[in-house]
């Protein structure tokens, strides 16, 4: 239910996703085409591989049954013991004397005397089982000597041993060969061709998820922080890597494979009815069949594949949860409860887990059995076949070996089915996400300021993170520049909230914010931004060194810069004392800097980037009074020369302000400086005895 | 040899047990195995038959038929081995999980605090999964690539031809040496494969994260640039991965390719000069095609397995980890408590490189009493709690009940006769009726109530579409800090114990909803001891005791009316809080 409502959350998408994944395909057209041409190439080998085995069999195989024309000596093609010359080439004329091959009981005979008038009857008699077959009593040179009777003629044959046979078969021989070879130059192209069409569709593939995520990411980093307030940083990445990798698979496999199988199926299908449109049209009669059946698990499987899914997931749910709670059933001395109860969890899920396995263990043999029983029924029509004349044995060679395969590509349809499915449910969340507008638009023909003086205006400013709760009601202030302002309040009153108005990460409501008088609206985000140097409370630390976390991504800042800033900001004394130096590295978890060089850190970074305006959330945090005589000399340099804004805990700070805003409950109740605000015995004197204690 | 004979311990008596079963699906296994055989003899013959006109119509019939009875015991055999071979490894995987939670429920907090959830979550998912591929799959398809390969080389050679078999391993032997190799090193680009995804991952979580700084500072543009080279990290990788995988299945079809050549050069040589019949050319190359799958399979199963070993190895590192806390070898005889505590010169350390989190704490509280703990942030009244409820043992001074000392209590009376408000507030995902009578199971609607009404939540619970039977957590309503609070404390109320521990648990409810619960206490706590931790001094005025802790130091104690009087640590904090409510009520 829960995951239901998740994804239901997730994907507001609608419109055609499909379209929308191949519009990313266009870049690509020429790779694609070229690599469903080979896709189709290969296939075509695949068809004919078969047919090349089956035509051996009939053609050379099994064409013993050709005869020889006894011929002079320089004639022949083939010379059987000493004196006997025969050639394939047949004289004219009825006379001509030959001799033929038979295969009776697993043995080649050469049959003598024959004239062209015997050959016909000569099958006949052979497809009739060789009746009367017998020894030849009357033999004295040949023991082994066989006779038979065609139309009451009595007919000699001899039989052939290895030796004779392969002189007599040479040709047949060489026939082979020449299959063989063709056989592995097409295995030679099928290699080249596969190789070079995984590659090239994997290639696109690649590069079409680079270029998506590229997107996908960039189009977050364009949002404005509310999207980040209402979306876990975990579902972002899950958008930008997995999501978008499971589209992998769709653009490298089921694109073409979907064509390329469907044109098998068809090509499988031309072939078998040309070749025998009965036994075809058998094979067809399972086509559906395996479609329904194929189609019948593969919903079963998915719809229990999902059950297993959701309940690994709650056991996994259960388990993190009670091993969090672990002090808990101790406390209250549950454990043996709480272990039944996961014994009930892990049955249940082994349940359906035997369930899936029983599905899963019915539809592999299950689509196998369908298989053999083609097989068989194919075997046994085409046997049928042979036996009244109407197929070859090559033939059947040839239809048995596509049954087998024949099935392949329609399963192979309904897992690309499935696959393009769950990429289709990925692309849905993308998109979702892409189609997210930005609702802190940049102007269109933004205010270009050549320099910034840094005087900030909040005229009648109302705001509101959420409908109509508002956060500051009709605040009004005027700093000039150079000017300190420091913000004072208890927990809520909406200190930290004008910070973030000033640097636009949210819109206002209602009023207006002016920087130098031009509204923050009319202004590049970007050069408004870089005019403010804001820092935060909390200090987020990038994983690198102690450098790359001073100048960020601009390596314009040089190392000089770097290590000038850090002086001014006193953040040298703790860098110094690093095994590393500016090089130590750091990360944001499992960081060892304590939360006063956090603070530190966070004034050098502010510092390098020389702001006009500095927006200054004071850490709350406990910091160890070394480190906050460091601090508030920091502060000192910080401020110089640069319009400030500070919420301020430190009395320091505050007392060194050239105005005190005293914020309450969303309004500035008092303003004015340090004496004259004590004087007035209001909010602020209230604040500053706490502060005192 | 001693990891060894320890992993046995883990998994042998499992698969022992079911050993039956699971013979039986190997038996079924190899039943599958063996029939496969006969399909493609059965063509043969057919083909022979037909070669030599030897058969009629109701022959063939007769091998069609045996054909789909093959068919029809190579589906039952399969179905049988998956059911017992696979079922097996999934009954092992239960028990092996219900034995690894068990277990984990009587270790004690100090492995908690040094394990991670993820870490142990990790036993369950990973090591477990690892046990069970090796269990279930890997061995069948070790048992079913060996037999199978036996087998259609025994029948090659056999019923076939020497010859043509050795001919026809030569491209097999090339195709199992490449699949060995191509296994090892897919796997090593696979692994780099994952790094770099990971990597992209860690790259994407933490910009987004950063997402303030990246703005503030403008970075937008180079983080793009950043992201660019990740990006493209894991692209050359995936296509490093693909280099190889893209040769290696029309590698593999080349080859096999290759044993059909030399069939049809050979073996069709042999047929033709009646060394062999047609019949066993078919069966030949039917044969061939079975060939190639055990080939390949082998060397994954012995990954498997090796993965699978190191998976017990690690499982059996948890089972080994004794319970640090644990009943006394001959514990006093005591089967419920009075309420009567005594704290005798307690001093405490968690490790002992670390400073003292207690030191020197003495209190002694009788039935019916309330003892109020205050202190800033870190002075150690959550571990006095801690020891009070033996999650930890103190290894300095004493703590006595009614008079025994706390490690000969059984572990079991000394739980029951206490209850407990976390700080924390944690609660299950279960319903709120569920999570209040967590202590007494066989609570009544009417006391659930009666403990909810007390904790002054009953109101809101009410307020709920499914009232008591509503789901907390994700699966249901989000609880405030506050209700969560109150119905941590409903479930404490309710267990009815002689002592309440309250773990600064009124902390996020407002100054009313505090008072009305401390009057609802003393009526429900009547004669019972209570022992109150907090940050408020309103929380604690009407306590019979205050003990003020000074970083782990007893720095205070006596009633509110003494400490106020000696203008301490509680007098000042007491005027700091006054302040702040005047402030409050600013408007």
């Amino acid at each position: 239910m829960a995951q239901m409502h998740e994804e239901a959350l997730e994907t507001k998408y609608e419109g055609n996703v499909f379209t929308r994944l191949l519009a990313y395909v266009k870049p690509h057209v020429k790779t694609m085409v070229l690599a469903l041409i080979l896709v189709l190439t290969v296939t075509g080998i695949n068809l004919v591989k078969p047919v090349l085995i089956g035509t051996a069999i009939d053609k050379y195989i099994e064409g013993y049954d050709k005869p020889y024309a006894i011929v002079a000596p320089e004639q022949a093609q083939v010379q059987l013991g000493e004196g006997l010359f025969l050639s394939t080439d047949i004289p004219a004329g009825e006379d001509a004397e030959l001799v033929r091959l038979i295969y009776v009981n697993e043995q080649y005979f050469l049959v003598w005397d024959l004239k062209k008038a015997d050959l016909e009857p000569l099958s006949e008699w052979e497809k009739a089982g060789s009746p009367g077959f017998r020894v030849n009593a009357l033999s004295s040179t040949n023991p082994q000597h066989w006779e038979f009777e065609l139309n009451g003629r009595r007919l000699d044959a001899s039989p052939m041993d290895k030796d004779q046979l392969a002189q007599l078969r040479a040709a047949d021989r060489s026939g082979i060969i020449r299959i063989a070879l063709l056989y592995a130059g097409l295995l030679i192209a099928g290699f080249f061709l596969q190789l070079s069409q995984t590659w090239l569709l994997q290639k696109t593939g690649q590069s079409i998820i680079f270029t998506i995520r590229e997107e996908i990411f960039a189009h977050v980093h364009s949002l404005p922080l509310r999207f980040f307030d209402t979306n876990p940083v975990g579902r972002i990445v899950t958008r930008v890597t997995n999501d978008v990798e499971s589209l992998n698979q769709m653009y490298t496999q089921v694109l073409v494979r979907l064509i390329s199988n469907t044109v098998l199926i068809i090509g499988y299908a031309v072939v078998m009815i040309s070749i025998n449109p009965r036994l075809a049209l058998i094979s067809f009669l399972f086509l559906p069949v395996v479609f329904a059946f194929t189609l019948t698990f593969r919903i079963l499987i998915r719809k229990i594949y999902r059950i297993v899914r959701t309940k690994i997931s709650a056991l996994n749910t259960f388990l993190s949860e009670n091993i969090s709670g672990m002090k808990l059933i101790q406390l209250f001395a549950r454990e043996e409860k709480k272990a039944e109860e996961f014994g009930e969890r892990t049955t249940d899920l082994y349940n359906t887990q035997m369930k899936e396995m029983a599905i899963f263990g019915m539809f592999r043999p299950g689509l196998s059995f369908i298989a053999n029983i083609a097989y068989a029924l194919i075997i046994y029509r085409s046997g049928v076949s042979v036996l009244e004349g109407a197929l070859t044995l090559g033939t059947l060679y040839i239809f048995t070996n596509y049954i087998r395969s024949f099935f392949e590509p329609i399963q192979e349809l309904a897992e690309q089915f499935s696959t393009l499915q769950n990429a289709m449910a990925s692309a849905e969340k993308i998109f979702t996400i892409l189609d997210e507008k930005n609702t802190i638009p940049e102007p269109e023909e933004p205010v270009r300021m050549p320099e910034f003086k840094g005087r900030i205006e909040f005229r009648n400013v109302w705001f509101a993170y959420e409908n109509e709760d508002w956060v500051l009601k009709d605040v009004s202030f005027v700093i000039r520049p150079g000017e300190r302002v420091a913000f004072v309040g208890a927990t809520g009153a909406g200190k930290s909230s004008i910070l973030n108005l000033i640097g636009r990460y949210y819109d206002i409501q209602k009023g207006e914010i002016l920087i130098d008088g031009v509204n923050i609206r009319d202004l590049s985000l970007a050069d408004l931004r870089r005019a403010i140097g804001q820092v935060q409370q909390d200090v987020f630390v990038f994983t690198g060194d102690i450098k790359s976390n001073i100048r960020l991504l601009s390596e314009e800042i040089t190392d000089e810069e770097i290590r000038a800033a850090a002086h001014a900001s006193n953040a040298d004394h703790f860098i110094a004392k690093l095994p590393a130096g500016y090089d130590e590295p750091v990360t944001e978890r499992g960081s060892t800097l304590s939360a006063g060089e956090r603070q530190l850190l966070s004034f050098a970074r502010t510092l390098a980037f020389d702001p006009k305006i500095l927006v200054l959330d004071e850490a709350t945090a406990n910091i160890d009074t070394e480190t906050e005589q460091l601090i508030q000399a920091a502060l000192e340099t910080l401020m110089q020369g640069r319009t400030s804004i500070v919420v301020a805990h430190r009395l320091s700070t505050i007392q060194h302000a050239d105005e005190i805003l005293v914020m309450h409950k969303g309004r500035i109740r008092e303003r004015g400086s340090h004496q004259e605000l004590l004087a007035l015995n209001g909010i602020y004197k209230k604040l500053y005895e706490l502060q005192a204690q | 040899m001693k990891t060894e004979k320890k992993n046995k311990g883990v998994l042998l008596p499992h698969l022992i047990r079911y050993s039956p079963v699971y013979l039986i699906g190997l038996a079924a296994l190899f039943m599958v195995d063996y029939v496969q055989l006969f399909i493609p003899q059965y063509m043969g013959e057919v083909t022979d038959g037909l070669a030599s006109h030897t058969i009629d119509g109701p022959g063939i019939w007769s091998l069609c038929f045996k054909i789909i009875l093959c068919g029809a015991m190579h589906l039952l055999g399969r179905f049988v081995w998956r059911y017992c071979i696979f079922g097996t490894a999934r009954k092992v995987e239960r028990k092996m999980r219900n034995g690894l939670f068990a277990h984990l429920e009587t270790l004690s907090q100090r492995y908690y605090h040094e394990h991670k959830t993820g870490d142990l979550m990790s036993y369950f998912t990973n090591d477990l999964e690892a046990v069970r591929m090796a269990v279930g799959p890997a061995i069948v398809t070790a048992f079913d690539a060996t037999v199978m390969t036996v087998m259609v080389l025994v029948r090659m050679i056999t019923h076939i031809s020497l010859t043509l078999t050795l001919y026809a391993l030569i491209p097999m032997a090339v195709l199992a040496a490449f699949g060995y190799f191509y296994g090892h090193t897919i796997e090593n680009r696979y692994r780099k494969m994952q790094k770099a995804f990971a990597d992209l991952q860690d790259y994407v979580q933490e910009s987004v994260s950063g997402e303030r700084v990246v703005k503030a500072f403008v970075q937008e543009e180079k983080q793009k640039a950043a992201f660019r080279e990740v990006n493209d990290n894991k692209r050359r990788a995936s296509l490093h991965v693909v280099k190889l995988s893209a040769f290696f299945l029309p590698m593999l079809q080349f080859l096999v390719g290759v044993t059909y050549v030399i069939a049809i050069l050979i073996g069709g040589w042999f047929t033709m000069t009646g060394e062999m019949t047609l019949g066993k050319f078919v069966t030949f190359n039917a044969y061939i095609g079975s060939l190639v799958w055990p080939m390949l399979a082998l060397g994954d199963a012995i990954t498997t397995i090796s993965q699978g070993i190191a998976g017990v190895r690690r499982i059996h590192e948890v089972m080994d980890e004794k319970p640090e806390i644990r009943d006394a070898a001959q514990p006093d005889d005591v089967t419920a408590l009075t309420g009567e505590l005594r704290l005798e010169d307690v001093s405490f350390t968690y490790a002992p490189n670390l400073p003292e989190k207690l030191t020197h704490v003495s209190v002694e509280v009788k039935p019916g009493e309330t003892l109020a703990v205050m202190g800033r942030t870190g002075s150690g009244k959550t571990t006095l709690v801690n020891l009070l409820c033996r999650l930890y043992d103190v290894e300095q001074g004493r703590i006595t009940y009614d008079g025994h000392d706390i490690k000969q209590i059984p572990l079991h009376v000394l739980r029951e006769n206490i209850a407990y408000v976390p700080q924390d507030n944690f609660l299950f995902s279960q319903t709120l009726a569920e999570n209040i009578s967590f202590g007494r199971l066989d609570a009544s609607q009417e006391q659930i109530e009666a403990a909810a009404m007390a904790a002054d939540i009953h109101d809101n619970i009410m307020d709920f579409p499914e009232r008591y039977g509503t789901m907390v957590g994700e699966r249901g309503v989000t609880l405030s800090g506050g209700q969560k609070q109150r119905t941590s404390i409903a479930r404490a109320l309710l267990k009815d114990s002689p002592i309440l521990i309250l773990d600064d648990s009124l902390s996020a409810v407002d100054t009313d909803t505090e008072e009305r619960i401390l009057q609802n206490l003393k009526e429900y706590r009547k004669g019972k001891t209570n022992i109150i931790i907090a940050h408020r001094v309103s929380t604690v005025q009407n306590a019979d005791h205050i003990l003020v802790l000074d970083e782990g130091v007893p720095a205070e104690y006596g009633t509110h009316e003494e400490l106020m009087a000696r203008d301490g640590i509680f007098a000042s904090m007491a005027r700091k809080q006054q302040l702040e409510q005047q402030l409050l009520a600013a408007e």
